[in-house]
């Protein structure tokens, strides 16, 4: 039996995964009431959230070891094993999506008026898949929360999206479960490989040679690109964005798309160091496509959503571009920017979501002038315009300075076909793009005169909405100022990472296989 | 005068076998004493019989193998394991039954060929040679024939009967004809005598020994639905009472899959080079053709039929990895197959109204407004078969697949994952009808606790192998165990 790291004497981990589960299945079979269902759920997602800051309040920032690890067997005649623990990387995400989720339970609380009861539980049950893929350290337990979160998801996109939800929720599941089962096979190769095992720090541990990081390598990209999503397998997002109801869109883009670039941080780069060095320029291609081009695709949408579904696509661009460079700048920047841009993205949507909830129209060209019936509101929407331009004292300016200025110096690292400096003035080209497409979009939707009949009816916002903005702004601004609480968090995890992803495995992939070569002529 | 050394039979074995064939003969007998309102007491006495048979064959099966009528019939775990599951299978069919049978017949001589057919099966599960297989082979299909035109008055049944009847008999003449190869070579039908006599046999047997096996799989291929003998399933399927055809999609499938193992790994060993190319073309045909095929379908049973086919070619990886993982991922898959398939057809039946069944995937539009109950159980039953975590369906894949990569074949583990993803859509497409569509017809469910109970029992299943799959796991592995 190993020795568990774990500072507390409970399992907080399996509390956080399994609480809202817990939660769902009491409201499922005793509570009846909507209000109540209403209230119940929301206490569900605040005491998981406060049993989550436990996790903040107790984490060690000075080491790199995961903590809070638990450890059960699960399958044993396959060595599955139900094995939890999180580190630097893993921690912020668990905190995002718990408190996310509060935060979509109070933004649903009027606008979802059929089948309260199922949507509250679809949300709890994803709130379980979503903590459960951040704390797994065993790749099936990952592998198996990864694929369980589809079926809530299609769910609430299916039942309870827009005109198009059929078309965009099946299109959704099918590019991600394509994308997911080569990630199975790779897992299931990779188990025979290394020694019968799923562990996933003993499989970063095991020196594979290039041929079998290489195809490993690719069996997850697959998977953690279409999540991200990449271009060109992004197809999937502005549509299953534009038909989610807004609380969907908002876990969708704040939490859903870190899953995959989670992915790469978690297995990509330290399972298969060699293979992702020399995949560095297909990446920085792909990041570089989806920052320019889809910037330019996002000018041109005329739908609120679908436009801030390309900007998603363009940030996590920037994201896939920081963790590929290799350096602790870029690849703190690339974890900062993913939190940043789950609060920015999230809020975007949330301001969508105000609007659609009045007009129900997502269409650019149907506002105009909303400022003058809801100055509030215009006040919150164009702080976090700001934010997902990325002016200074923004959350997500920090994350895309550190990038840039990481990838800028990555050149002593690591060689490219082109100068990283130059990949670098590329990204920042985006910057002013995502200016273009944000305030373009804010200054038709808010700003002019107040033509239309309808407009002006609109009321401004209530409490509640303030109310589930007030943590948003807070926390955009605090981490845009004041980073440092973050980045202490995240900083010994990836020096951990970056010495694993820079280390290469050939040396003692071949003195392995030499020395099984000696034993097999030993034998015969 | 010294008395006659006469030694009785070891009977212990046939114990089960004994019992379910006295009381098929029981059911034909009391029916004819039931006053036509209360045939469905004869369903009752059918399942009592097949809970007790199971209780029978766990007192009487041993963790070795063991073997009576001079080697004509063997109990082990494995044949233990199977018939469990094929008991599970047939009560679970004529809990569907009871309420259908009512209206529709009211005949005895139903559950009659039901408990018959299970005998087959039995029989096959036991079978260490080609007489007893083939024997149980015929009794079960005799009794299939019977029961998929079982509503005499209804064409589409008839047809289907007899469709599968001509064709199934014809497979199983092709069987017979490669069985006679395979004795003409090794003068023995007893698998493990007929495995060594085929190891030893020289090069000029050999054209007739690959005659043998390729008839032999031809044969046994169409009991188990394989494409390319596939064709009759989406028509049976359809055309048989609903009940039937949730008897005929999983209990034949476990005797047909364990024959078929047995057959391969105790009388085909030396040929394991060939039948693992035959049967890996086959598997990615039929993966191809289930999976394919069923977008296609808009009555739920004839998709469930090409689902089946889908499943099969899963399953078959199994039996190609030819490890005990592999032949223990086969009886693993099954059993989470009993559950899913199951308690499928358990809501299609509850949803039968006035002579049309909900058998149309548009009549399950809007079902999740009306009955979120049993919508929620079709929603869990299909995530399963499209092999999506936290339910059994899932796990049934991966151990059949983790089995396949082991064995060397891990190209064959993508091939199948690549159509599970395009079986994941007609599942999902279902899903949307129950979920995102709103009410087109009247539903009018028939309301039976004992039915109801079955789509409680078997969602529950469903979900407990999908969190904890550990126990049925070690249950197979340490059932093949012996095989091998």
């Amino acid at each position: 039996m190993m020795e568990l790291n774990n500072v507390l004497g409970f399992p907080i981990l399996t509390w956080s995964i399994f609480l809202p589960t817990l939660g769902a299945l009491f409201i499922w079979l005793f509570i009846r009431n909507e209000s109540a269902v209403r209230w119940a759920t929301l206490g569900v997602t605040v005491v998981t959230f406060l049993l989550t800051l436990l996790l903040w309040k107790y984490f060690d920032n000075s080491t790199a070891h995961m903590q809070f690890e638990e450890f059960h067997p699960w399958i044993e005649a396959f060595n599955v094993n139900y094995r939890l623990g999180i580190d630097g990387i893993s921690m912020p995400f668990i905190l995002l999506t718990s408190l996310l989720t509060v935060i979509c339970i109070v933004s649903a609380w009027d606008c979802i008026k059929t089948r309260v009861k199922e949507y509250m539980l679809a949300f709890l049950i994803l709130e379980t898949t979503l903590i459960g893929v951040f704390a797994s350290l065993d790749a099936i337990l990952f592998y198996f929360f990864w694929e369980a979160m589809l079926i809530p998801m299609f769910l609430i996109i299916g039942v309870w999206g827009g005109k198009n939800r059929v078309y965009a929720t099946i299109k959704f599941f099918l590019y991600t479960l394509g994308g997911s089962v080569l990630m199975l096979v790779a897992l299931l190769a990779m188990y025979f490989k290394a020694g019968h095992t799923f562990d996933i720090q003993a499989l970063m541990a095991y020196p594979f040679d290039f041929d079998w990081q290489f195809w490993i390598w690719i069996g997850f990209f697959v998977a953690f690109a279409v999540k991200v999503p990449m271009w060109p397998v992004h197809t999937w997002l502005p549509d299953a964005h534009t038909e989610a109801p807004t609380a969907g869109s908002v876990i969708l883009a704040g939490i859903l798309l870190k899953m995959g670039a989670y992915g790469f941080l978690r297995f990509s780069l330290p399972i298969c160091p060699d293979a992702s060095q020399y995949f560095v320029p297909f990446i920085v291609v792909l990041s570089l496509v989806a920052v320019v081009y889809i910037s330019l695709v996002a000018m041109m949408q005329t739908d609120m959503k679908r436009l801030i579904a390309y900007s998603s696509i363009a940030h996590m661009g920037f994201v896939t571009l920081g963790t590929f460079m290799f350096t602790q700048q870029a690849l703190e920047g690339a974890i900062f920017g993913m939190i940043s841009h789950g609060f920015v993205a999230a809020a975007l949507f949330l301001c969508v979501g105000v609007l659609y909830d009045r007009m129900h129209t997502r269409e650019i060209g149907d506002y105009g002038g909303v400022a003058n019936v809801m100055p509030v509101f215009a006040a919150v929407m164009l702080l976090f315009c700001m934010a997902n331009v990325a002016l200074p004292g923004a959350s997500a300016f920090v994350a895309e300075i550190m990038v840039l200025a990481g990838t800028f110096s990555a050149d002593q690292l690591y060689e490219m076909v082109i100068s990283s400096k130059w990949v670098a003035v590329m990204a920042a080209i985006s910057v002013v793009l995502s200016a273009c497409y944000t305030l373009w979009m804010y200054k038709r939707v808010v700003m002019g005169d107040l033509v239309k009949d309808k407009v002006k009816a609109m009321p401004d916002m209530s409490m509640r909405e303030l109310g589930f903005f007030a943590p948003l702004i807070v926390l955009v601004l605090w981490l845009g100022l004041y980073p440092l609480p973050v980045l202490d968090v995240i900083h010994v995890s990836v020096t951990h990472l970056i010495e694993q992803a820079t280390t290469t495995k050939l040396h003692a992939a071949q003195a392995l296989a030499q020395a099984e070569m000696l034993q097999h002529a030993v034998i015969h | 005068m010294t008395p006659m050394n006469f030694p009785l039979p070891n009977v212990v074995p046939l114990i089960p076998e004994m019992f379910v064939a006295v009381m098929a003969m029981v059911v034909l007998m009391w029916d004819l004493f039931l006053p036509k309102e209360r045939k469905h007491w004869n369903g009752y006495l059918a399942i009592v019989t097949c809970i007790v048979a199971g209780v029978l064959t766990m007192n009487v099966a041993t963790a070795e193998s063991v073997s009576a009528f001079y080697g004509f019939f063997v109990l082990d775990p494995f044949a233990a394991y199977a018939k469990l599951l094929i008991y599970a299978g047939t009560a679970l069919a004529i809990i569907i039954s009871l309420d259908y049978m009512k209206d529709e017949f009211g005949v005895g001589e139903y559950y009659t060929l039901m408990l018959f057919g299970m005998l087959g099966m039995m029989l096959m599960a036991s079978a260490p040679n080609f007489v007893t297989m083939y024997l149980g082979l015929e009794l079960m299909a005799l009794c299939t024939y019977v029961l998929v035109g079982f509503q005499r008055d209804v064409l589409r049944s008839s047809e289907a009967s007899l469709k599968y009847f001509i064709l199934g008999s014809l497979a199983s003449g092709i069987l017979l004809y490669g069985i006679s190869f395979l004795y003409g070579v090794t003068g023995s039908f007893d698998f493990a005598e007929v495995g060594a006599g085929l190891a030893h046999s020289g090069s000029g047997a050999r054209f007739a020994v690959l005659l043998g096996l390729v008839f032999v799989v031809s044969g046994l291929a169409f009991k188990i639905s394989m494409a390319p003998f596939h064709m009759w399933t989406p028509d049976a399927y359809e055309g048989a009472p609903t009940p039937v055809t949730a008897y005929m999609s999983v209990a034949p499938k476990v005797a047909g899959f364990v024959i078929l193992i047995r057959v391969l790994a105790d009388a085909l060993p030396s040929l394991q080079v060939e039948y693992v190319t035959i049967f890996t073309w086959m598997a990615v045909l039929t993966m191809a053709v289930g999976n394919l095929a069923a977008i296609a379908q808009r009555n739920i049973k004839r998709m469930l039929a090409y689902s089946t086919i889908g499943h099969v070619g899963f399953i078959i990886l199994g039996v190609i990895a030819g490890n005990v993982a592999g032949y223990a991922g086969v009886l693993v898959y099954m059993t989470v197959y009993l559950f899913m398939n199951m308690g499928i057809f358990a809501v299609i039946v509850l949803m039968r109204r006035d002579g049309i069944q909900g058998e149309l995937l548009d009549d399950f539009a809007g079902l999740a407004k009306v009955r979120p109950g049993y919508a929620l159980a079709m929603g869990l039953y299909l995530f399963s078969l499209a092999g999506i975590p936290f339910l059994g369906g899932f796990w049934a894949k991966y151990v059949v697949f983790i089995a396949v990569i082991e064995a060397g074949h891990l190209y064959l583990a993508i091939i199948a994952l690549v159509f599970a993803v395009v079986g994941a859509f007609y599942y999902l497409r279902v899903v949307k009808y129950i979920y995102f569509d709103d009410k087109r017809v009247d539903f009018n469910f028939v309301e039976n606790r004992l039915m109801q109970a079955t789509v409680v029992v078997t969602a529950i299943a469903v979900v407990a192998i999908g969190i904890y799959p550990d126990p049925v796991i070690n249950i197979c592995k340490a059932a093949v165990s012996g095989i091998i």
